[in-house]
């Protein structure tokens, strides 16, 4: 997030697009709700009809994949009517000329033909977000998940700058982020293009201070593999060895089918984890890990704040924290990681992000974490990024073209498929699935279908369907629901007797290598 | 009545720390308060409402029940000798009521093995503790009436120390404690406990909103508007001194070897409620809420213990905490209004 999570409270105008808030951050949802009843506004951009469309006052109901269309069609009622940031567009920008030239061609007739949503609710929305004081946009997986996820998200970069609604506070691009850590992940550098605090492999001086610093010669300088590569590689024999910590690409991948025979293909397979997962199962060796309540360390979280949690149990049997398998998988390779605490880690981040230098150890155990970026152990930490300059100096337009998903439905393949999570299930359902409530309140794969359509296959409320794409077949009950527009339907990955990626497409954003979770053709049936 | 110089609390709870497991008010790093066992170094005598009622002494959050192996069957019981220092008397009501409705017909045998090994002292509240206290209204506080082996009122420089059972005697048996004078502490006392309650306001809109819901004269669409709000996460009945629901569920680790246990549960949970057919007879979420509430202020109405109003205590936690502001102040309140304030418009386009 650009901004933090106490800002909601104070936005005038939230643009709510591609993220079901209240079942996946519950309690940055709450804090919408509790605005809107303060007096703020909601502009919701979904297809589906969640728990938030009851505060929205415009709930705009996209085709699936036509998220830039919408959004350049927003830019250019503003640019139109004159609403946009005039001050901030020629004091903190550059390329307004080019969004203008490209925005212009998706006049509200041509983004109702693409998206679906009547002109004049577009109108309506762009008025309001852009005459906000303050407005937030805030997004989820809704937004990412596409092939074209990376112009989807400068879309949106596109619109706050248009209007001013960056570098100061309830205001931003903010995405919110699917996991507890997947921040602070990304912050430690688990990407193949950077070390910690994303400062680039390939840079020579970079690449000279972490040799230094930890001893070593040789480095390597290129970018490595994202997962989606890292797959077809497996597939075609180049890679050989995996080391899976944490994540279940069985269940998570798109076209499972295809992933099997990627990590089948491998010659050794490691997986690291606290229960034995789907990928586990396939693993040559297991190594057990503890669970966030069996180890200490930091967590990063959607708003960038790091924050201390301490041990409060052990590890059951013979698992251990993941540094201690780590340093000792160092030491037997060689190589000595002499770290005798997640502090000795934290000192050494401190010393080598720039962006955590002063989130200390000392000063985490003190209050409730600190947001980066921090430099030096005087500074607060940020709650708002970009206020007075873009760190690269201006911030850039960068327009889009509206692509359709890369799997249109046909005569056979009739419906579009949207996956994603429910609020009682995490992810692959590793955990969830063995919490008793949990389980209790979702015990089973649904498939959600609109009442006209599922009337015209005659499936009724909890019917047997089967859901058919060109990769795989899954059955699962059906669920009629106006939640879906017609000729969607919606699953989740988080159950493994009909997983939903069995069917996904492996087609993935050029950029961010992110797939296409959010919309492949399929066709529904009734089981006889 | 009974003296005991504050300068001697520590002592006092060093004595008692020998002979029971002893859980008091203690602080957390980033300054909570929970009831936590004793430690010199964490335990406070400054202390609000903890976040959390004193209820997981005797009902964990999770806890097995049986284990069997080999097919042995073996109950898991805890007669552990406990002592709670320092509960406030909202929540002392909160564990008679509980206790109540654990054995009331059925004894619950976890439950009430816990309770029976288990010691209360209560310290009573000398104002609110926070603004969403109400126990004046509920009839729940700001002192306990009994139930409570020791009861002790801040004084100032010292504690004045109510014996409420026979069980309090071992606890008493200590020369740190001396006789009061019978005639000048009742005044005191009754001074104390006129201005404590005095500073603690009744809120009309209890009373108003139990006829109301006993009368069926209330608004039932302010059930969808909360119900439209909730984000369903059950705090307000984990925080609540009151609900003791469970779930219950099994570990089979081989045909004959295993285990079962219960965990807190929350009737705000669509499963909760929902039969093996696949009907629902609390099919959304306002009627959730409605059942939730009405449980607390018309299904236990004029309860059979020291007065009390309702299955409410009035602690004012569910306030406190509810993220979208569900709690019961909110709810009778807008029974009683008979108005919602939700805002926005509701054209769906």
């Amino acid at each position: 997030m650009t901004n933090s999570i106490n800002e909601v409270e104070k936005a005038d105008v939230f643009f709510v697009i591609g993220s079901n808030t209240t079942a996946q951050h519950p309690l940055i949802g709450s804090r919408l709700i509790n605005a809107i009843e303060e007096g703020a506004r909601l502009i919701l951009v979904d297809p589906r009809e969640i728990q938030l469309a009851e505060f929205a006052e415009l709930h705009l109901r996209q085709n699936i994949g036509t998220d830039v269309a919408v959004l350049n069609g927003i830019m250019n009622i503003i640019i139109e009517e004159n609403l946009f940031d005039k001050k901030f567009v020629e004091t903190r920008t550059e390329g307004f000329d080019e969004l203008k030239s490209v925005v212009s061609r998706y006049t509200p007739r041509v983004v109702e033909m693409i998206s679906g949503i009547r002109a004049h609710d577009l109108e309506e929305a762009a008025r309001i977000y852009a005459q906000a004081d303050a407005a937030m946009i805030l997004y989820a997986m809704g937004i990412t998940q596409h092939t074209t996820g990376t112009d989807n998200v400068k879309s949106c970069a596109n619109l706050a700058m248009l209007t001013g609604n960056m570098g100061k506070p309830s205001t931003g691009v903010n995405p919110l982020r699917g996991q507890n850590n997947v921040q602070g992940a990304c912050d430690m550098g688990c990407l193949p293009v950077v070390y910690s605090g994303y400062q680039k492999v390939i840079d020579e001086s970079v690449k000279n201070k972490f040799e230094q610093a930890w001893g070593v010669e040789g480095l390597d300088d290129t970018a490595g593999l994202t997962i989606t590569d890292m797959m077809d590689s497996a597939q075609k024999g180049d890679l050989k060895f995996l080391y899976v910590m944490g994540e279940n690409p069985m269940m998570s991948d798109p076209d499972s089918t295809s992933i099997e025979q990627a990590l089948s293909n491998l010659d050794f397979l490691v997986v690291q984890d606290i229960f034995l997962s789907e990928t586990a199962e396939l693993a040559d060796v297991v190594l057990p890990a503890a669970s966030f309540a069996e180890k200490s360390g930091t967590y990063t979280n959607t708003e960038r704040r790091v924050q201390f949690s301490e041990k409060a149990i052990e590890p059951p049997g013979q698992a251990r924290a993941d540094w201690e398998i780590i340093c000792d998988i160092c030491y037997l390779s060689g190589y000595e990681m002499n770290y005798r605490s997640p502090d000795d880690i934290l000192v050494e981040i401190n010393e080598l992000t720039p962006s955590y230098a002063g989130i200390t150890p000392e000063r985490l155990k003190e209050g409730f974490g600190l947001q980066w970026p921090c430099p030096n152990v005087e500074h607060p930490g940020t709650p708002y990024l970009h206020k007075d300059q873009f760190t690269k100096g201006l911030g850039t337009f960068f327009p889009c073209e509206f692509k359709p998903v890369s799997e249109v439905p046909d005569d056979e393949y009739d419906f579009l498929l949207t996956t994603g999570r429910i609020y009682y299930h995490f992810h692959t359902g590793t955990m969830t699935r063995r919490t008793s409530i949990l389980d209790r309140e979702a015990p089973s794969p649904l498939v959600e279908i609109n009442p006209a359509d599922a009337q015209r296959l005659g499936i009724k409320n909890d019917d047997l369907v089967e859901l058919t794409s060109r990769r795989g077949s899954i059955r699962l009950k059906a669920e009629v629901t106006q939640r879906v527009p017609r000729r969607v339907v919606f699953s989740t990955f988080h159950f493994h007797e009909a997983s939903v990626n069995l069917l996904t497409n492996p087609v993935h954003d050029p950029v961010a290598k992110i797939p296409e979770y959010k919309g492949c053709a399929v066709k529904i049936r009734r089981c006889a | 009545m009974k003296i005991l110089e504050k300068k001697s609390l520590l002592d006092i709870l060093k004595t008692w720390a020998r002979e029971y497991h002893l859980l008091c008010p203690s602080k957390t790093g980033p300054g909570d308060i929970i009831f936590d066992t004793f430690n010199e170094n964490t335990f406070t005598a400054d202390y609000k409402k903890p976040h959390l009622p004193p209820k997981s002494s005797f009902l964990p959050h999770t806890q097995k029940i049986f284990e069997v192996e080999n097919s042995e069957y073996r109950m898991v019981e805890s007669h552990e000798k406990k002592l709670l220092f320092g509960i406030r008397a909202c929540d002392m009501m909160g564990i008679r009521q509980s206790t109540s409705f654990m054995t009331r017909d059925l004894v619950d045998p976890y439950y009430s093995r816990r309770i029976d090994s288990t010691l209360c002292v209560v310290m009573a509240c000398r104002g609110p503790q926070s603004e969403t206290c109400f126990c004046t209204t509920t009839r729940s506080g700001p002192w306990a009436e009994s139930g409570f082996e020791l009861q002790f009122f801040d004084m100032g420089d010292f504690f004045l120390v109510e014996s409420g059972s026979e069980r309090a005697d071992a606890l008493l048996d200590n020369s740190l404690f001396s006789e009061a004078d019978e005639i000048s502490t009742k005044d005191q006392l009754d001074a104390w406990k006129k201005s404590s309650s005095e500073s603690i306001p009744e809120i009309p809109q209890v009373n108003q909103a139990m006829s109301m819901l006993k009368d069926r004269t209330s608004n039932e669409e302010i059930w969808d508007y909360f119900g439209s709000k909730c984000i369903i996460c059950g705090g307000c009945a984990f925080v609540c001194p009151t609900c003791t629901c469970f779930n219950v569920y099994d570990h089979i680790s081989s045909p004959a070897n295993g285990s079962r246990s219960r965990s807190w549960d929350a009737c705000l949970y669509a499963g909760f409620t929902k039969e093996a057919s696949g009907h629902n007879p609390r099919g959304d979420q306002g009627l959730r809420l409605k059942r939730r509430h009405e449980h607390k202020l018309l299904y236990f109405n004029e309860t059979d213990i020291q007065d009390a109003l309702c299955g409410c205590v009035g602690c004012g936690r569910c306030s406190d905490f509810c993220p979208v502001h569900i709690g019961t102040l909110e709810v009778v309140r807008t029974i009683v209004d008979g108005r919602t304030a939700k805002a926005g418009s509701t054209d769906k386009s």
